[in-house]
Parts: structure tokens; C-alpha cells; sequence
């Protein structure tokens, strides 16, 4: 058994997938491992570690947009960008390993875009665990995400999620805000996309955070708190008071990046802080 | 007499959202409409949820009235004339310049708006188109408008706003025209149906023209390029009321019981092709007599249980008349509607995953529509097993007395309805918790009357 061990991200995962079919151990000879999941080596393996080859795995991507569709190429790349929990990492198959032998199998068919339907496939399977967690989250983040304004008229948001999302979230926000300047910045990857009013995004790494940025806003941004805040605690039936359904609908770690949950106690209107 | 005081747009913003919250629908689902480079907005097809209130209700539109003025006296409203509350009204660039910074913050989807009848239905359905024409061609908003036709307005209102709202919405409010008579006798089925028959033939007349035209420009595009059809659709053509129209309905304020209020239902989505009927559960805010008082609360789990045979019928192609019927007029309160139907109807079970069709898999408890097409697309390459089933989203815990994958059962278990109900029942997802903990004083009472 041949394991190339590749980088997490889409582009160490094509890669691999790259290596694994030009080497021609044959895929049943070949496993894919993520370096990060690598704590301890089997016997009778050779194992060896893929670079990251950016034209490689563009070759992999332009094959695979052509063969699947961009909806399942789009889903593969969800699932890459998925976050694992290290108790999940351990007891599943290994993401790169996953999504490798459903490109096998997707290739194989006539019709690639089919490929997700095969459910009973444990590969596929995981791909679609994995896409779904990141699809849905980014979908919760496209309403839980909320902008300031800054003093120069930039709008900013900061999120903590679990999947790399960031780039779908900008894509849906370009769309949105074509006219306007915005940053989402994911502080747990320390990543930025940064949109200038009428051009495309771009995605920016801050390796210092963007904390001296974000401090200062417009005399306006208080002023729109204040008027969401009244209209957030003016909408709710009182008959209906139901805490528990709030969790379950809008779970807790979204709240410290919104600010109708800033005050930290949802019955006082009257607490505002920035 | 009046007094007129300037009031500050926080205080006008609190009473008018206070006096539009016991509306329900706050969805801005049904139409997918991309940004156009040029202004603010877009909107997605299955809808975006931006909070929770602490009630537990999504909040996805700035949901607010016009005016909370009114000079009708239906009993139930907060805002009838004759009650004491305060009153306010916002201009149409108040609410324009609401929506606008809210929406670029990323607080709200759209604007929800709806308005008591200042003056008259017609002077009131002018403010708000005068709002919304306002909104759509001053502030270039793109984004989702869901808005209330205002019964007894002049067609001819109600139409060119529909030009510029995504959703309109008409309440029905109370499920027969009696109800309605004693409650709110300023409406009427009459002027309730007359523009909501309006506005589903308008919506079917600008499907047809945009078909006719999109054909057109189709066979151009095919014609002059290299065959790739582009997005054909012209973005200027106006489009009528695209995420179609909805209603709602209060529960529990009149003696109705569910088989009336479903039956309403499903004859307004055959009939009048509405996209969705809300429920709500009554409120009692304004204590007149008419009312029924309601000391525990209002009717949540009957709500919950009506929404459940509501998505019945819009998903799961079942009846109203398989559901209830005039000797069982009201839904079992402990068991949800469909496994309340599988116990009755254990001859259909049961059911084979890997042969079953489309439409009896769906009649499965525990089988979501969802997990249906998967079922259907995933057993073309394999025999599927429990465990598969478990991963596709199956909920076995349901499901297990009616399946069988390669013919074998998951466990030993009777097909026997007592046998079934019992461990159905112990299934504590039956209830829903939050209404199994705030109000369950009030489901023993009401099981007495019912079961």
C-alpha cells in the first residue's frame, strides 16, 4: 500500500489527487492522508509526502469542473474546507482519502455529476457529511453576519466559524453589496476578504489581526444599533416567551459577533455597549 | 381630540414593530434573484433567517406596520380604534432609510410591510405603494419586499404594487366568514378573496408573458452567439409578485376546530394557488368580551400540530380528508399527524426501502421528503442497509416499525397499532420540549375535551 500525504487545503488535497493517479500504483494500492492526521505509521506501507503544486492542482480542478459540474465540484471543495472535531477525525475516514476515491468513482461514471447521489458509497457519504456541516454553516452565517461602519465608511464584519467559509460568504456579500467597501475578516483563521465597491473581492491573510483597524466607528453606527436593538426586543411575543427554542434556532457561539447579543442580557433594551 | 407631539424615530420604531409582531409570517423565501452590480441587493430562494427573537421566532424582515392608526374595531387586533394604546405613523422615507442601513449591516433580509387603515383602504394602499415605489426607484433597493394588500382597496393600487413587492399577503384571519362577521365586522370573505383571486391571476398572466418573452429572446440568443444560452432572462421585464402569496389565519380566538381550519387551508392552495398559510396561535392582548380568555397560554401545540399536516399536504401529497374527518375533527395531540395516520392505516406497512416508490416512502414516519430522494437516487447503485439509511437522515427511531430493508425488519417488533402507539409515545420528540415545558398544564387540560 502506497499513502500520499498531502497538505489540508484544496489545493495540497488536488495535489495528491494529481500524484495518486500519475504514480499508477493503481487506486486500490493508493491511499490519500492528511499530514494533520497522521499520529502513528502502518506496517507494510510506503509513505510519502506530496508537496503543494499549484498547477497540478488546477489540472485536477479544471478536470473535475469539467466532469462533475461546478455544483459538485463546489461540493467537493465545502467538504475540503470542513471542519472535523479530533474525536469525529479519528473514528471516520480520512477527509483527503474521501474525497479522493469519490473523484475515482466520479470519473468512472458516464455521468460525473451524479456522483453525490451514490449515498450507500461510504466515501461519498463522507464527502456529503463533510460539504453539508460546511454549506450549512456558511448558509447561518449568511443572516447571523453583522457589518459596522467604520469612521471611513467601510463596513466590517468579524467571524469565528467552525468551516472555512469566508469565501463563500464573500461571494454572496459581492453579489449583495456590489457599491459598497466591506471586510469579513475570520479571526480564527486570520483571513480577510476585502471588497473595493464595484470590483470583485480579494482574500488577504492578517497574520496580526485586525483589531487596530476595527476600533473606531461612525457617529451613524451607534445610532443603527440602538434602532435594531429596540426593533430586536420590540418583535418578540411575550405569550410566547421561549429561550430554549432561541438556543436551538441561533446557537451560542454566534452571538459574541452580533450585536443585538452584545449586552449579553436579551431583557434590557437599555444596556448599549460597543 | 388629537395632540400632536414629535416623536423620535426609536419610539415610533418600538410601536410600530410592537404592533405588527403578532403577525407570523417573517419568510423571505420563493424567488432567487441575483445583485445587478448597480444597487443593493439580492435575494435567495429557500430565504435567510438574520435572528431569533426570545420567543424563539425567526427574524428575517424588518417587520413593522405604517401606521398602527386604524379605523377598524376587529376585537382581536391591538390596533382596533377602539382601543387606548399609543398611536404613530413613519413617513415613507423614514422606513426607506430603516431598510436601507439595516439591510447593508446585514440585520434583515427585506422590509415586511403591512399598516392599519388610516383614513381609508385606499388612502392607506397608496402610502404604501408610495413607500415601496420610493424604496425600489429613489434608494435602489434589490432586496426582498413582502407586503399587505389592504382588503377593500381599489384593484388598480393593489396591482402596481405588486410590481414592486416580492410576496403580498392578505390575512384571511379567521377560518369561516361567521367568525369573521362577529370578530371583524368591517371585513369580509368578500373583500379578503376578491384581491387575493386578483392577485394569484395577475401572478399566472406575468408567468405566461415572461414565457412568451423569454422564448423570444431564447431563439436570438441561440441564433446571433455561439449557441451557449445565457442567462436569457431580461432583468428589466417587471415581474408581479414573484415568491407568490400568502395568508394567515388565528387559531383558537373562535370554536373552529382543525378540520375546518385545514380544510380552509387546502382549498386556498388549490384554489387560490397560495404559496404558504400561516397559523397562529391566539393571543388574547385586548380582552374583550368577544374573546375567548385563554390562563394557560395560547395554543401552541395545536399550532404546532396544524403546521405539521400543513407540510403534509404541501410536501407529502396528503388530504385533509385522510388526515380528519367530521367524526375525528381534530388532530391526536400526543402523536404528529403522519404517524397518527401510519397507526391507522398498518395495512400500507410495511414498506420496502429498495422497491418502494416515491409516494409511499414519503408516508413512512420518519422518512422526510429529503430523505426520500435520496433514498431514491442512492439505491440505484446499492442495496441499502439500516446503517445507510441512518446516514442519509432517516429517523429509525420512527421509522423501524414500518420498513424493512431486504425484506428483514431492524428488530424483532409487532406490527400491531397499541404495540406501535406505545413506543411511539415514549419517543419524547412527539412534543416538542419547549412546549412540553412551558405549558403542560395546558396539554392535560385540553386532552380531556379532545381525545
Amino acid at each position: 500500500m502506497h499513502i500520499l500525504i498531502c497538505e489540508h487545503s484544496i489545493d495540497g488535497i488536488f495535489s495528491g489527487i494529481y500524484e495518486a493517479y500519475a504514480r499508477r500504483y493503481g487506486h486500490r494500492n493508493t491511499e490519500l492522508a492528511l499530514s494533520c492526521n497522521l499520529n502513528s505509521y502502518q506496517l507494510f506501507c510506503e509513505y510519502e509526502e506530496i508537496p503543494v503544486a499549484e498547477a497540478k492542482s488546477r489540472k485536477v480542478s479544471n478536470t473535475l469542473r469539467a466532469r462533475f459540474g461546478s455544483e459538485v465540484y463546489s461540493h467537493l471543495c465545502e467538504a475540503i474546507s470542513a471542519y472535523e472535531s479530533p474525536s469525529a477525525r479519528r473514528r471516520s475516514i480520512d477527509k483527503a482519502e474521501a474525497v479522493y476515491k469519490t473523484v475515482v468513482l466520479g470519473l468512472s461514471l458516464a455521468d460525473g455529476s451524479k456522483i453525490l447521489d451514490q449515498l450507500g458509497n461510504p466515501y461519498v457519504n463522507r464527502v456529503f457529511q463533510l460539504s453539508r456541516s460546511t454549506f450549512n454553516e456558511a448558509h447561518h452565517l449568511l443572516g447571523f453576519l453583522r457589518f459596522s461602519e467604520l469612521e471611513n465608511g467601510i463596513l466590517f464584519a468579524r467571524i469565528h466559524p467552525k468551516n472555512d467559509v469566508l469565501a463563500l460568504l464573500a461571494d454572496h456579500f459581492t453579489d449583495r453589496l456590489p457599491l459598497e467597501n466591506f471586510i469579513i475578516y475570520d479571526q480564527v483563521r486570520k483571513i480577510a476578504a476585502v471588497h473595493k465597491s464595484g470590483s470583485n473581492y480579494m482574500l488577504a491573510e492578517v497574520p496580526n489581526g485586525a483589531d487596530d483597524y476595527a476600533k473606531h466607528y461612525s457617529d451613524q453606527e451607534l445610532e443603527y444599533r440602538r434602532l435594531w436593538l429596540a426593533f430586536f426586543h420590540s418583535i418578540a411575543v411575550e405569550a410566547r416567551k421561549n429561550l430554549h427554542l432561541q438556543g436551538q434556532n441561533l446557537p451560542k457561539r454566534f452571538r459574541p459577533d452580533m450585536v443585538e447579543f452584545h449586552s449579553d442580557s436579551s431583557d434590557h433594551p437599555a444596556s448599549l455597549k460597543l | 381630540m388629537q395632540i400632536t407631539q414629535e416623536m423620535s424615530l426609536i419610539e415610533k420604531l418600538h410601536i410600530l414593530t410592537d404592533a405588527a409582531k403578532y403577525d407570523v409570517a417573517c419568510t423571505s423565501s420563493g424567488v432567487d434573484r441575483g445583485g445587478n452590480g448597480k444597487s443593493m441587493g439580492n435575494c435567495l430562494a429557500p430565504g435567510v433567517c438574520h435572528s431569533f427573537s426570545s420567543d424563539g421566532r425567526c427574524i428575517s424582515l424588518l417587520k413593522i406596520l405604517f401606521t398602527n392608526e386604524c379605523i377598524f374595531n376587529c376585537s382581536y387586533c391591538l390596533n382596533n380604534c377602539n382601543n387606548d394604546v399609543k398611536r404613530a405613523s413613519f413617513t415613507p422615507e423614514e422606513i426607506c432609510t430603516l431598510t436601507m442601513e439595516f439591510y447593508r449591516r446585514n440585520y434583515i433580509e427585506g422590509l415586511f410591510l403591512s399598516s392599519g387603515i388610516l383614513i381609508s383602504p385606499n388612502y392607506t394602499m397608496d402610502l404604501i405603494y408610495q413607500t415601496l415605489y420610493r424604496l425600489r426607484h429613489v434608494h435602489h433597493f434589490n432586496g426582498y419586499i413582502h407586503v399587505k394588500a389592504i382588503p377593500g382597496a381599489d384593484p388598480v393600487l393593489v396591482e402596481q404594487t405588486g410590481f414592486l413587492a416580492d410576496r403580498m399577503s392578505i390575512n384571511l384571519e379567521l377560518p369561516t366568514s361567521e367568525s369573521l362577521h362577529r370578530l371583524a365586522p368591517y371585513k369580509s370573505r368578500k373583500t379578503i378573496l376578491k384581491p387575493m383571486r386578483q392577485i394569484q391571476n395577475r401572478i399566472q398572466q406575468n408567468k405566461y408573458a415572461l414565457l412568451e418573452q423569454n422564448r423570444g429572446t431564447l431563439c436570438r440568443t441561440v441564433g446571433h452567439e455561439t449557441g451557449e444560452v445565457s442567462s436569457a432572462r431580461n432583468p428589466q421585464a417587471p415581474r408581479f409578485v414573484p415568491a407568490g402569496q400568502s395568508t394567515q389565519m388565528i387559531i383558537g380566538a373562535t370554536p373552529e376546530n382543525d378540520f375546518q381550519v385545514m380544510s380552509v387551508a387546502e382549498g386556498l392552495y388549490q384554489n387560490f394557488g397560495l404559496k404558504r398559510v400561516f397559523y397562529s396561535a391566539f393571543v388574547n392582548v385586548t380582552n374583550n368580551t368577544n374573546l375567548p380568555m385563554l390562563p394557560q397560554g395560547p395554543p401552541l401545540l395545536r399550532e404546532h400540530r396544524l403546521y405539521q399536516a400543513d407540510w403534509l399536504l404541501r410536501y407529502y401529497h396528503f388530504q385533509v380528508s385522510e388526515l380528519l374527518s367530521e367524526e375525528r375533527p381534530d388532530f391526536n395531540i400526543y402523536l404528529d399527524p403522519k404517524c397518527d395516520w401510519a397507526l391507522r392505516h398498518l395495512e400500507c406497512f410495511p414498506v420496502e426501502i429498495n422497491q418502494a416508490e416515491y409516494r409511499t416512502l414519503l408516508r413512512v414516519p420518519g422518512i422526510g421528503y429529503k430523505s426520500a430522494q435520496r433514498i431514491l437516487q442512492a439505491r440505484k447503485h446499492t442495496a441499502l442497509t439500516f446503517a445507510d439509511l441512518k446516514k442519509i437522515g432517516v429517523v429509525l427511531k420512527r421509522a423501524l416499525y414500518f420498513i424493512t430493508c431486504g425484506g428483514k425488519m431492524m428488530y424483532r417488533t409487532k406490527l400491531e397499532e397499541d404495540y406501535i402507539c406505545r413506543n411511539l409515545i415514549g419517543d419524547r420528540s412527539q412534543i416538542p420540549r419547549e412546549i412540553r415545558q412551558s405549558s403542560y398544564q395546558q396539554l392535560s387540560l385540553f386532552d380531556l375535551g379532545h381525545v
